[in-house]
């Protein structure tokens, strides 16, 4: 290896996949070189980087600067740029700037797809990936400046791929595995993730937000993208009829036939399967009951937290009316304290090509962000300044009791006018004939 | 707003404040203009490829300048010439 | 190193140039029995940790092998993958969420192979490829940022921690032996590119040092007024400051005791670097959640105000998560979140049953919402 590196090395030993002999593995196969690949950034690129690590593990602090001019022309984001602080110690990282590239819904590929991606980013890049970032996307970590545009180019023509978002813009939207592969997705999360991919690509790469944006797709309650925590509009897939049950499936359960959860706490003795202590008892609103032989549910009651579908799978399954509930306003602690996302649609269908989702929701949202919001004021914390009541007045939902944990503990009712029999202008005069001064 | 107007209005006002700041929030230009922003977008975005205007990214907010003002060129070594 | 041209042309950037298409669509990386099976699935049943099916309204099965990943991973080990993938998946692979690969066949006889295959890959130093498991009630993959590897204003490496950190837990990754899951996730500041604030355990870089102020250099390098713009708290003011040679410059003065550690000045202004080793370090949080099941969605407490860092291991965090672990695993009921434990034994215990101090940096003090966090009843446990 071009550099030492006693530190890192300490974490190639432990059973959990070691980084540093993965990058050590990459920094070989680039000095080697037995494709005979025209590396367009410098061939130690990766050693170099190993290098610049084991300094940071020695300082104890980064080498890295930031950079915000870099892009591809017209776009506002998908590029991060860096720089090290010291590029003479390590010339083959002094720039290494990092592309965002939209995933395909659902982290689903075919190997053929991943080699073109590979090719391109051993022959124009480090070779170094995140598979993937917190956000979702594809990360490319580490080019030149100068390759930027030339990896655009051919990702555009020949992988038919587009990058990411960053910075204030509609930032790539996510999913969870949804319908493809889940018993428990109430709606096809890929598709309504694609789609508005696809509707809002001017937003997702030319910034005019306040600040991010972020969808998130969650096909159930089990919140597996956790869109609920962190996304600006959260979609959670419901559904508003019954729970189907398999009664015969249930006494499987009881009979110990089938593993409770799938087998999810199969290597400790939890003692033998308890369906009131552990599906009736745990039920958060009491609406499960065993009458005889026959688990009931009262429907009516039920707020579809999934405990009892997720703790026997087989025996319960969702209803079939579903759609989506809609949340609005997420977001990570900086900077005024966190916030999930709060109730705004309790229930709306979800059917292709998703017109209601995007009139009714998405842009009238956008419209008063973008009006109302400050500079770097997530929608979430533009709703606490401004009030629940603007949210609905502006996407023109009605008050619904499904919006609040509990109604308000103050009487101090901003009243409009227009709100109050007679309005409020009124005669001093014709007061003063009944009451004296 | 015509195009060629929005982009006098915006080159000036932008110079304007040039000794102060070089880097603008995507709603200060759109004070200038005195426009929506929807309307605002299409005419900011035009500059941009027109090449008027340049984006600036901290990685979580994006903020707009006159392309090469400022001293971000120079500080993160990206002047024109620079583009190894 | 000869360049070699794309096509593209730096004097024309609007000739040919393609843009605004987009991901490529998600339904053509289908395994064939996903996209037959799609929105039609029954029931799902782990055979062991890592490995569990999804049997179709049709009959037809898919067998999902989940294995733990770097989320750092380099072309070679991508390439790795999709040798693997060709030879028993028919040219598929996924991933999920939490950064685990998972290969998939739609046959049981495909599974053992695949595993044996799997598991008998290891990197040079010795450490697994592809560890099976992450599913259940255990621990699966953390989450997690750039940190020291391409980050600017990181207050700890995440790569490493997460390294440290997984090869302590990995019995818990290869097993469903814990009361749920619990979910470990990790971000180098408290910016958080990557949201933990409802993780049951995150672990958080935290600087705490505010920035030094390179003065000379500040009006050269920085437009002043988008530094003092950058600050969330309102700290930094312009100020004239005499240099040591007597010249006089343009600069920012920081109000110290106002600063919350962000960065967010430095990344507009590398004039205000800001980490430090001995300033920064770890924070842990405790008990969130972002699943509806049973109970609400729940935001990560702070359980630990600061560890320093330990490069390359990280011992007392690695100590100090495992501890919670062991704690949760012995006291919290079956399909009991860690959250939900704590909350059920209220947090006096919950420090307690950690062996954690409590310290005053734990009691909340920022803004409005930290009243809601302190105890307004007279019902405590001694």
């Amino acid at each position: 290896m071009k550099h030492e590196t006693p530190l890192l090395d300490q974490l190639e030993t432990g059973p959990w996949p070691s980084f540093v002999s993965d990058l050590k593995q990459e920094a070989e196969k680039r000095a080697k070189n037995e494709e005979g690949t025209e590396f367009q950034i410098p061939v130690d690129v990766v050693d170099d980087l190993i290098g610049v690590l084991e300094l940071s593990y020695k300082h104890g602090c980064t080498h890295w600067k930031h950079g915000g001019i870099v892009g591809v022309f017209g776009y506002g984001g998908g590029v991060i740029g860096r720089y090290c602080d010291q590029p003479e110690m390590f010339p083959g990282v002094a720039h290494f700037h990092t592309l965002r590239v939209n995933q395909p819904a659902g982290h689903f590929y075919t190997t053929k797809y991943l080699r073109e991606l590979c090719d391109l980013w051993d022959f124009r890049g480090s070779g170094v990936t995140n598979m993937h970032g917190s956000t979702g996307d594809i990360i490319f970590i580490g080019t030149t400046t100068k390759q930027l545009e030339e990896i655009f180019y051919e990702m555009t023509h020949k992988l038919d791929q587009d990058l990411g978002g960053s910075g204030s813009n509609l930032r790539t939207p996510s999913d969870c595995i949804g319908q493809a592969r889940c018993e428990f997705a109430c709606y096809d999360t890929q598709d309504l993730c694609y789609e508005l991919t696809q509707e809002y690509q001017d937003e997702l790469h030319r910034p005019a937000f306040p600040y991010k944006f972020k969808f998130k797709f969650d096909g159930c309650p089990n919140c597996c993208v956790a869109s609920i925590a962190r996304a600006d509009l959260s979609f959670i897939g419901t559904w508003r009829d019954d729970i189907k049950i398999d009664q015969e499936v249930v006494q499987a359960y009881m009979g110990g036939e089938i593993a409770p959860n799938g087998g999810a706490h199969k290597d400790r003795d939890w003692g033998p399967f308890d369906i009131q202590k552990e599906v009736i008892d745990r039920c958060p609103t009491k609406c499960m009951w065993m009458d005889g032989k026959e688990l009931k549910i009262d429907n009516k009651e039920c707020t579809r937290c999934m405990h009892c579908i997720n703790v026997m799978p087989r025996a319960l399954r969702i209803g079939n009316d579903r759609g989506v509930t809609i949340l609005a306003g997420a977001k990570a602690p900086i900077l005024d304290g966190a916030q999930m996302g709060s109730l705004l649609v309790p229930f709306m269908k979800v059917e292709p090509p998703y017109d209601e989702i995007k009139e009714k929701v998405i842009e009238p949202i956008w419209d008063w962000w973008m009006e109302e919001g400050k500079n770097r004021e997530r929608l979430g914390e533009l709703m606490k300044r401004q009030g629940f009541q603007k949210l609905l007045e502006v996407t023109g939902f009605d008050p619904d009791p499904r919006m609040i944990q509990e109604p308000r503990s103050n009487p101090y009712v901003f009243w409009k006018e227009e709100e109050v029999p007679g309005g409020w202008s009124r005669d001093i005069n014709e007061f003063r004939k009944q009451h004296q001064r | 707003m015509e195009y060629e107007e929005a982009k006098q209005k915006i080159v000036e006002g932008l110079q304007k404040k040039q000794k102060v700041k070089s880097k603008f929030y995507f709603n200060d230009l759109a004070k200038i203009l005195d426009e929506k922003p929807r309307v605002a977008k299409k005419l900011i975005n035009q500059m941009i490829t027109d090449g008027v205007l340049e984006y600036w990214s901290s990685g979580s907010t994006s903020m707009y300048g006159l392309k090469g003002a400022g001293k971000q060129a120079g500080a993160e070594h990206e002047e024109a010439s620079d583009k190894e | 190193m000869a360049f070699i041209s794309s096509g593209y042309n730096p004097d024309k950037p609007m000739e040919d140039r393609i843009t605004d298409i987009g991901p490529r669509k998600y339904d053509e990386f289908y395994p064939p029995v996903i996209a037959k099976n799609k929105g039609k699935w029954l029931y799902h049943e782990y055979i062991r940790t890592g490995v569990y099916v999804h049997v179709a309204e049709s009959g037809d099965e898919v067998y999902s092998i989940r294995c733990g990943g770097a989320r750092l991973m380099t072309t070679s080990h991508i390439r790795e993958i999709c040798e693997i993938a060709d030879k028993y998946c028919d040219g598929h692979v996924r991933w999920t969420t939490r950064n685990n690969v998972e290969f998939l066949v739609d046959g049981k006889d495909r599974v053992q192979p695949l595993i044996d295959d799997l598991e008998s890959r290891k990197f040079s130093g010795g450490s697994y490829k592809f560890p099976i498991g992450g599913t259940g009630a255990g621990i699966t993959n953390i989450i997690h940022t750039q940190g020291w590897l391409h980050c600017h204003t990181p207050a700890t490496d995440a790569s490493g921690p997460v390294k440290a950190v997984m090869d302590d837990l990995f019995e818990y990754f290869q097993s469903h032996k814990l009361p749920a899951h619990l979910r470990v996730s990790l971000a180098c500041c408290l910016n958080m590119c990557g949201a933990v604030h409802c993780s049951d355990i995150a672990i958080l870089g935290y600087h705490r040092k505010p920035p030094m102020l390179d003065h000379e250099y500040m009006d050269k390098m920085c437009e002043i007024p988008l530094a003092i713009a950058a600050c969330p708290t309102g700290a930094i003011k312009p100020a004239k400051v005499e240099l040591p040679n007597g010249k006089e410059v343009k600069s920012v003065s920081v109000n110290e005791s106002r600063c919350m550690f962000c960065g967010n000045c430095y990344t507009m202004c590398p004039s205000m670097p800001l980490a430090d080793q001995e300033g920064d370090g770890i924070v842990l949080m405790a008990g969130g959640k972002v699943s509806n099941r049973i109970s609400a969605p729940k935001f990560s407490k702070v359980v630990v105000a600061f560890i320093p860092n330990e490069p390359p291991r990280w011992p007392t965090t690695v100590k100090t998560i495992r501890k919670m672990v062991e704690a949760y695993e012995q006291g919290a009921n079956k399909y009991e979140r860690l959250g939900e434990w704590a909350e059920r034994i209220g947090w006096e215990r919950f420090f307690e049953k950690c062996d954690l101090e409590f310290t005053h940096h734990l009691i909340d003090d920022f803004r409005d919402p930290a009243y809601f966090t302190w105890r307004q009843t007279s019902q405590f446990k001694f």
